[in-house]
């Protein structure tokens, strides 16, 4: 535990007082700047200067997929498995993977959102196909137990928590709990037992990927929040309530009261539950990004891959797209038979004709985060259980939490680990109850400057590693207005997600959001079933 | 100095008094030279009286001839102190560092040694005489022969007795050598300031006073060394090699003829007992392969076992055309192909052409081997082997635990051929009993068919291994029908081999968890069972 000594020495007088140095002499090196998606690029479709742009060419593709994330990318490969090539992608950014994009400092590869996926269980036929064919699984035992390639099993130790000052294993704070607080948590388990891989009298699992597959049974909890489930079964430990309220955090953006408890039950019981299932997490140093990436080098799309494309008007009707090439400011006419909307949905009414999008404006709502990606000279210590994949702090005020960080080179082996340093993600959730205040936080996102964004990161990471300044070499930001779809009560099953997905003419809805739960998963099956859908209609025309 | 004529004896000057202070310091630094450098020659040469009587033979002859070249000093006597303190402080001071250096770059140390030992000897007898000569006015030779002798007599005493009890076990040979550099320096700085009117050119000797004493004390302090109080503590022969590769620190002893080698301070064999430790690791592989094949073993992987000592073994086997050894650290290669010491235990096996050499993560490389995503560079395709020999470090931390996991086990499976056979050194049945047990069901859930085996190796206690194929295997019933000469292993027999898979009462196996790649239990498990032993635990650390 000396590096736990040296950092407890670092944070105090001498530490503290070469901090105080560094600070002021030398912003140099490390200068934080943004990274990733710019938020610009999708307000161009606010303003009108792309529909006076001249059309410089007209080119057909039997499918266009609007958007080069994994919803985007889930829909080519599940055309070209069906045989059809005839189809392109576009991307709005100059790199693809969305919100499972990727990023590089000179010490490693990094996420800046989406940074793992559970191994799936075994109803999710097609999900292992795609794991298959990627080469990530690489074999069934002869008990049929799916075997991953060792390099993307996140490796342990997975979890730590911050608490009191010191680090502990796991992600439940324990340590210190009350008998009364045991049983609580004892209890919470135990409820969930009661539900795991339960199926209803048609054999249907009661929480299931995707969650639109999930039996009707339940399906009236999604009218209540997860606080006030937790209410109702008497669950008032703080500690198990930190714990439920940091699972929504993080798979939704959500904090407790603001989560449908039919989504925060899901996210436990939808591939069973974690003490009897055996699959591991699969995880990257760069995140979703790489599965992103390998999917791409699978497809092989060639120059049916065009990124900078920003489409921005579309006729449902005629299958016409509108089409603006940012890097050679070309505009573009698109005929296709059917259009995959593979992008955020909120963005789709922006390009329909005025009030030809059923779904009203605010149907969907969606979580700000802002992610930062830290270069360090050395690997955060601490005083207590050793770095974790996932580093998360306890923090009481409800309104000043974060997730903490997930170091992007834990997965590296003896080789590579050696060099020292790290690389670590920083993530947090942008709450609020209404739209109102995510308008706030966006506003706040748009409005800071890299300098005063990563004094935020800093200021959080502070509180777990006071020294972190003195060990940066570089911090990267990211602004994720519309992170995540929030499954807030009465989201999943109050109908408007059915509307979302619904065909508009030739076009269709298929990215994560209209799942309805921000997860891999439900972008790849939603991509799929509108690919399906897609060669129907090139089948029917 | 007015020294009171009355009382020559009971009372001198203050000068005289720290010039005797000098004469004890100046004593006490030559016999712990002295004690180095026999205390060295031991350590690298082995037979103690022999060195230990050469030394001392060397070195009071060279005493004797440091005196009798004391006549022909004659001026500038402070000046001529000075330096000779000088030139003890660096030949001394850095006697155990060069003789630690020599012995790793040199085939025979024993010129370096002896030079060392001539010089010190000779400038030790020549400062002496010096220092009487020193001795402030009308003494007479009664007193002053009487005085200097004595404590050069007590200084004698308290090296002898400090150096095994207090300097040795404290500070380790190097840092010792080093300490006493700087009181030789420190006098000669001294000595120059209290004969300021004597000298000749005064700045100039002090100023090389002052480097000398600096050099060796930041040396002393920060000097490369530092670990050796702590390794000091650990290893129980002296330390003839010392390197903090990129991936760990290797450190070899030797005391007299057994050569131990440890990675990050955990015994990995000593030559005394290691045939015991190899012979058991590779022997039962081929003949329970025998069970499965009917052709002689071809090609054979070793994962770790960069000392060449299991290549050794493999070797034996004509049938053996190809090995292929991966081991992270290419110093350790390195290291056991070009040091004679090395290459005289391993048979210069790393050097055989049938042995090809990969330095890298194991993991990685049996990714890589299986083809896919495993990254990085390198020969790929080399699969299958017929033989698979995994002698890893044990499981003491996360990263080393992974190449105890299921994961690592199914990509051995998957790299071994149908007909082939694995097997891993999995620590001590015996010290470490859910380590054991948890590398046999690990190996049970990878589908390999665990056959758990042990053997007594001394300086390790009762060792584990088990064998693992992708079909059940029995215990052979001797040693390979190809081995040549099974009469030249020195621990195997035909009738030893099937008695080794018999475990006796408290040894049956424990119920653990399986070690898997995002729980690793195994190292909890190795911990826990190293910690319920305490001091008696030889391969635990870090």
């Amino acid at each position: 535990m000396g590096l736990s000594r040296r950092e407890l020495l670092r944070t105090s007088g001498l530490g503290a007082l070469a901090l105080g140095c560094n600070r002021d002499d030398k912003p140099s090196s490390a200068a934080p700047r943004f990274t990733g998606q710019s938020p610009e690029r999708g307000h161009l479709l606010r303003s009108a200067a792309l529909l006076d742009a001249p059309i410089d060419a007209h080119i057909r593709a039997g499918v266009v997929i609007v958007g080069g994330g994994a919803a985007g990318f889930s829909a080519a490969w599940r055309l070209q498995k069906l045989g059809l090539d005839d189809f392109i992608v576009l991307e709005l950014e100059p790199e693809i993977g969305g919100t499972a994009r990727s990023g590089v400092l000179p010490r490693s590869p990094h996420p800046m959102g989406a940074h793992y996926l559970p191994a799936p269980p075994r109803e999710c036929s097609e999900l292992l196909e795609l794991l298959t064919d990627l080469d990530l699984l690489v074999g069934y035992e002869h008990d049929g137990t799916p075997e991953y390639r060792s390099t993307a099993i996140c490796a342990a130790p997975e979890e730590r928590h911050f608490h009191a000052g010191t680090w502990h294993p796991g992600l439940y704070p324990s340590d210190g709990q009350t008998p009364a607080q045991e049983q609580q948590w004892e209890r919470f388990w135990d409820q969930l037992r009661e539900l795991d891989r339960v199926r209803d009298h048609d054999g249907e699992l009661l929480f299931r990927l995707p969650v639109r597959r999930s039996s009707a049974r339940l399906r009236g909890l999604d009218q209540l929040s997860m606080a006030a489930w937790l209410d109702e079964h008497g669950f008032d430990s703080w500690r198990l309530r930190w714990y439920v309220d940091y699972a929504c955090r993080d798979d939704y953006g959500c904090t407790l009261a603001q989560t449908s408890a039919f989504a925060g039950l899901h996210h436990f019981l939808a591939r069973g539950l974690e003490d009897t299932r055996e699959d591991p997490l699969l995880t990257w140093p760069g995140g979703n990004g790489e599965l992103i990436a390998s999917l791409r080098a699978r497809v092989d799309l060639g120059a049916r891959l065009k990124t900078d494309h920003i489409v921005y008007a579309i006729d449902p009707e005629r299958g016409q797209l509108r089409v603006r090439d940012l890097a050679s400011e070309r505009s573009i006419s698109i005929e296709a038979q059917a259009i995959l909307w593979a992008a955020p949905r909120f963005l789709l009414r922006h390009v329909l004709p005025r009030d030809r999008d059923p779904l009203s404006a605010d149907a969907l709502t969606y979580a700000p985060w802002l992610v930062a990606n830290l270069e360090l000279r050395e690997p955060p210590g601490g005083v207590g259980a050793t770095l974790a994949w996932d580093n998360v702090p306890i923090i009481e005020n409800p309104a000043a939490r974060n997730l903490g960080y997930v170091v992007a080179t834990h997965q590296e082996g003896r080789d590579r680990a050696i060099e020292g340093g790290a690389v670590i993600t920083y993530y947090q959730p942008l709450v609020a109850d209404d739209p109102a205040g995510l308008a706030q936080h966006r506003a706040h996102l748009l409005g800071s400057d890299a300098r005063g964004l990563s004094e935020q990161v800093l200021g959080a990471l502070e509180h777990m590693h006071p020294g972190i300044r003195r060990h940066l070499s570089a911090l990267h930001v990211h602004r994720w207005g519309h992170a995540m779809i929030r499954p807030v009560p009465g989201h999943l099953f109050g109908g408007a997600l059915e509307l979302a997905r619904a065909p508009i003419g030739c076009v269709r809805a298929c990215a994560t959001d209209v799942g309805g739960l921000p997860l891999f998963e439900e972008a790849f099956y939603a991509a799929i079933d509108a690919a399906d859908w897609a060669l129907d209609r090139i089948g029917r025309a | 100095m007015t020294e009171p004529v009355d009382a020559p004896v009971a009372a001198p000057s203050p000068s005289t008094r720290l010039l005797l202070f000098c004469v004890l310091v100046v004593a006490t630094c030559g016999l712990v030279y002295e004690l180095i450098t026999a205390t060295m020659a031991s350590y690298l040469l082995g037979d103690s009286v022999t060195q230990f009587s050469l030394v001392i033979g060397v070195y009071l002859s060279a005493m004797g001839l440091g005196s009798w070249l004391s006549r022909f000093v004659e001026h500038r006597l402070v000046n001529r102190f000075v330096h000779v303190q000088l030139i003890i402080a660096v030949v001394g001071g850095f006697s155990a560092p060069a003789l630690f250096l020599g012995f790793s770059v040199l085939d025979d140390i024993r010129p370096v040694l002896f030079a060392i030992l001539i010089i010190i000897g000779t400038l030790v007898g020549l400062e002496i005489p010096l220092l009487m000569r020193l001795m402030p006015g009308k003494q007479q030779l009664k007193d002053l022969v009487a005085r200097v002798l004595a404590f050069d007599y007590i200084g004698a005493l308290l090296a002898s007795i400090a150096f095994p009890l207090v300097l040795l076990p404290w500070l380790g040979l190097v840092r010792t050598s080093l300490l006493f550099g700087s009181l030789n320096a420190a006098v000669a700085l001294w000595s120059a300031r209290a004969f300021v009117d004597q000298l000749v050119r005064p700045r100039l000797v002090t100023a090389q006073a002052l480097i000398v004493l600096l050099g060796t004390l930041s040396c002393l302090i920060v000097g490369g060394e530092i670990e050796t109080f702590g390794e000091r503590q650990l290893y129980e022969s002296p330390v003839i090699f010392s390197q903090k590769t990129r991936y760990q620190r290797l450190t070899i002893t030797r005391w007299s003829d057994d050569v131990r080698l440890y990675i990050d301070g955990n015994l990995q064999f000593s030559s005394a007992d290691e045939h015991r430790y190899h012979e058991s690791l590779v022997h039962p592989a081929f003949a329970a392969r025998e069970q499965l094949a009917s052709g002689p073993a071809r090609r054979v992987l070793v994962l770790g076992g960069g000392d060449g000592l299991a290549v050794r073994e493999l070797l034996r086997y004509p049938g053996v055309d190809r090995v292929d050894l991966v081991d992270l650290d290419p110093e350790m290669t390195r290291l056991f192909r070009e040091t004679p010491a090395l290459t005289e235990l391993n048979a210069d096996s790393l050097a055989d052409p049938r042995v090809v050499v990969h330095n890298a993560d194991a993991m990685r490389w049996l990714e890589q081997q299986r083809g896919g995503g495993g990254g990085g560079g390198g020969e790929a395709g080399l699969a299958p082997w017929d033989i698979v020999v995994i002698d890893l470090p044990d499981p003491n931390n996360l990263s080393l635990g992974k190449l105890y996991t299921r994961a690592f086990y199914r990509l051995v499976r998957a790299v071994l051929a149908p007909d082939g056979v694995a097997v891993v050194q999995s620590t001590s049945p015996y010290l470490s009993p859910r380590a054991f047990w948890c590398i046999v069901a690990t190996l049970d859930a990878a589908d390999m068919h665990p056959l758990p085996y042990h053997a007594h190796v001394p300086s390790f206690g009762d060792w584990g291994f088990t064998l693992a194929a992708r079909s059940p295997l029995r215990p052979p019933p001797g040693l390979a029908f190809e081995l040549p000469q099974p009469e030249a292993l020195r621990f195997l027999s035909p009738e030893l081999v099937p008695t080794l898979f018999a475990f006796p009462a408290d040894q049956r196996p424990r119920e653990v968890e399986i070690n898997r790649l995002d729980t690793q239990m195994l190292v909890n498990y190795y911990d826990q069972d190293l910690h319920s032993f305490g001091p008696l635990t030889r391969r635990a650390g870090s």
